[in-house]
């Protein structure tokens, strides 16, 4: 049986004559996703198309077989928190989370089990009482993100969801992350912190101008961008005559000897023959410590689909 | 190909009813509502009307306190459609100010905290969200205008009797759907200023002005063309002829009926449907 996906099919959203997103094409499989792009670039738009709380003027949206014109059903396997402050005023974290849980039809019991459970998962037990409105940014963060796994989602929409959290919060919303995805779950979200979105995800999506300039693991995403050499960092004793060896090899372009003695940074337009050409140089008894990509990461690609590269 | 574990389970056990779902959102309102000090005074001063026709029906059941008066005064007594009719008029003021009141502070708030993509995140529909804010108001307007019209009435068939009862039933439908309509009609316009005005303060005089301005452009339109259709574009005089038509009430000849005037109050209502449907979105665009 094939994963439940979430399909976009030729999707189009205009706001009026602006674009939102055009002719998108998607096919998103179960993990971390992380959609990458400018501001107003139409993540956001994205979100907001397979939450259902737009709709497309053309094409079709199918997230894990619902569509989003069914809130009733969709909403049940879906968690959204929004990047903005929503929480009613005057309402304590805990009545925050429980009112969301009781819109959704879980018993008095179940809702107020469920939304203690969300909030000790986002570390906020003991503010549970306090106020939101005292809240502080990260707190905040954290509330919706606990409103938006209350219910236990299989689909968790989050816009910036790492905002304003400080290292360590961070790092344990990260896990959160990654145990959903490999839960067989879908987390996409969104984020400005490219180095970040590298650490934890599956697949990237990047878009730009409200179209989708790649999508895919950022391995095979950067494995199909040919007009940019490959970068890779190569740690070995003798640099120089390691770097002599390359030269000969016709599909490097650029050997620069890498800053404070840490070997070689190789640019090459063909990795396989790249790859062929270190095992000759190893086999040859010279010892290459660590061969590392520099540029397989989605700093590398946004600058090189999006930024216009170097 | 990556290998996911399932490691978790959809939740299968029971769920509340759709019904008791759309009640969540009363619920918190009404407890903010009637915990304002001007909401409640307003409440018990309305209530000394129908307190006062009741006294009204007592004294027109028991001629025996009346007996010395004369005979224009059992004309007076008598309760009939004029009776239901002069009891709505006065029950639907106190009903117009409690609505501007109370709704303002029901739609403005979410859609000035960006809650509308929260609510929307619920398994709940945009029309779902417009009815349970219908519903805050429903309730709170109908204790000051359908409950009390009907225990009048319940009052007057209990001490009347069966005879009465049978000849004026149609009194009771027609205080339920007249008041039905005014008051739909009333939260319309309250949630509809509060969608579109931030202010509560303003959102509640627009909510009076709304009845004000299309009475006077409705006078405008009747002086400047030398018609007396225009009555029928202003909401108080339309909702009187649909309860005057609804309680057998005579209507002066020359101006319009209660049909004319109940197809005007439903086309107002399908407009302010229409402009809150088109401001309660999830998502403000800016074009």
């Amino acid at each position: 049986m094939s994963a439940p996906e979430i399909v976009f099919d030729n999707v189009s959203k205009f706001y009026g004559e602006v674009l939102g997103v055009n002719r998108v094409d998607l096919h998103i499989p179960p993990g971390i996703t992380s959609l990458v792009g400018p501001n107003g670039s139409g993540k956001t738009t994205l979100m907001n198309l397979m939450t259902g709380l737009i709709h497309p003027n053309s094409g079709v949206i199918q997230v894990r077989g619902l569509s989003p014109y069914a809130p009733e059903k969709l909403m049940r396997i879906l968690g959204y928190a929004t990047q903005y402050d929503a929480g009613p005023r005057g309402a304590t974290g805990f009545e925050f989370v429980h009112t969301g849980l009781v819109l959704f039809g879980f018993p008095k019991a179940e809702c107020e089990r469920r939304a203690w459970q969300a909030i000790e998962r986002l570390g906020l037990t003991a503010a549970a009482k306090r106020k939101v409105a005292g809240y502080s940014k990260g707190m905040r963060q954290r509330i919706r993100l606990a409103q938006a796994i209350a219910h236990d989602p299989e689909v968790l929409i989050l816009d910036e969801p790492l905002n304003g959290l400080d290292p360590l919060v961070r790092a344990e919303t990260i896990a959160l992350f990654r145990d959903y995805g490999a839960n067989g779950r879908h987390v996409i979200l969104s984020s400005h912190v490219l180095q970040e979105v590298d650490v934890f995800s599956d697949q990237v999506i990047l878009i730009s101008n409200g179209m989708i300039v790649a999508e895919g693991q950022i391995k095979s995403v950067r494995e199909e961008i040919h007009e940019h050499p490959s970068q890779f960092l190569l740690h070995c004793r003798d640099a120089s005559r390691v770097a002599s060896l390359l030269f000969a090899e016709p599909h490097i372009s650029e050997i620069k000897l890498a800053p404070e003695g840490a070997g070689l940074l190789v640019l090459t337009r063909n990795r396989e023959a790249f790859a062929a050409a270190l095992e000759r140089i190893a086999l040859s008894g010279i010892d290459i410590d660590g061969v590392i990509p520099t540029d397989e990461n989605v700093d590398a690609l946004y600058e090189y689909l999006i930024g216009g590269g170097k | 190909m990556a290998v996911y574990r399932r490691g978790y389970q959809r939740y299968d056990g029971a769920l509340t009813s759709h019904f008791a779902r759309l009640m969540v959102m009363p619920r918190f309102s009404w407890e903010r509502i009637l915990s304002q000090r001007f909401v409640v005074i307003l409440l018990v001063v309305s209530l000394f009307w129908p307190l006062l026709c009741a006294g009204f029906i007592y004294l027109s059941n028991h001629s025996e306190l009346w007996q010395g008066f004369g005979g224009g005064i059992k004309k007076f007594l008598a309760i009939n459609g004029n009776f239901f009719s002069i009891f709505m008029n006065v029950q639907s003021t106190f009903a117009l100010i409690l609505a501007s009141v109370a709704g303002p502070g029901l739609v403005a708030p979410d859609l000035a905290n960006n809650a509308l993509p929260l609510y929307f995140s619920r398994p709940l529909t945009r029309w779902d969200y417009i009815l349970s804010r219908m519903i805050v108001l429903l309730g709170i307007l109908s204790l000051v205008t359908i409950v009390p019209g009907l225990l009048l009435f319940g009052m007057q068939a209990s001490i009347a009797g069966g005879d009465w009862f049978a000849n004026n039933w149609f009194l009771g439908t027609g205080i339920f759907i007249g008041f039905t309509l005014y008051i739909a009609m009333v939260s319309l316009v309250a949630m509809a200023s509060s969608a579109y005005v931030k202010w509560r303060v303003v959102a509640g005089a627009l909510v009076l002005a709304f009845f004000f301005l299309l009475a006077g452009a409705a006078e405008m339109v009747n002086s400047i063309f030398r018609v007396d259709w225009a009555s029928a574009l202003n909401p108080t005089y339309a909702i009187n002829a649909v309860w005057k038509g609804l309680l057998d009430v005579e209507i002066p000849e020359d101006k319009p009926g209660a049909w004319e005037c109940a197809t005007v109050i439903l086309g107002l209502s399908g407009g302010l449907l229409a402009l809150l449907a088109r401001k309660l979105r999830a998502v403000e665009v800016v074009k």
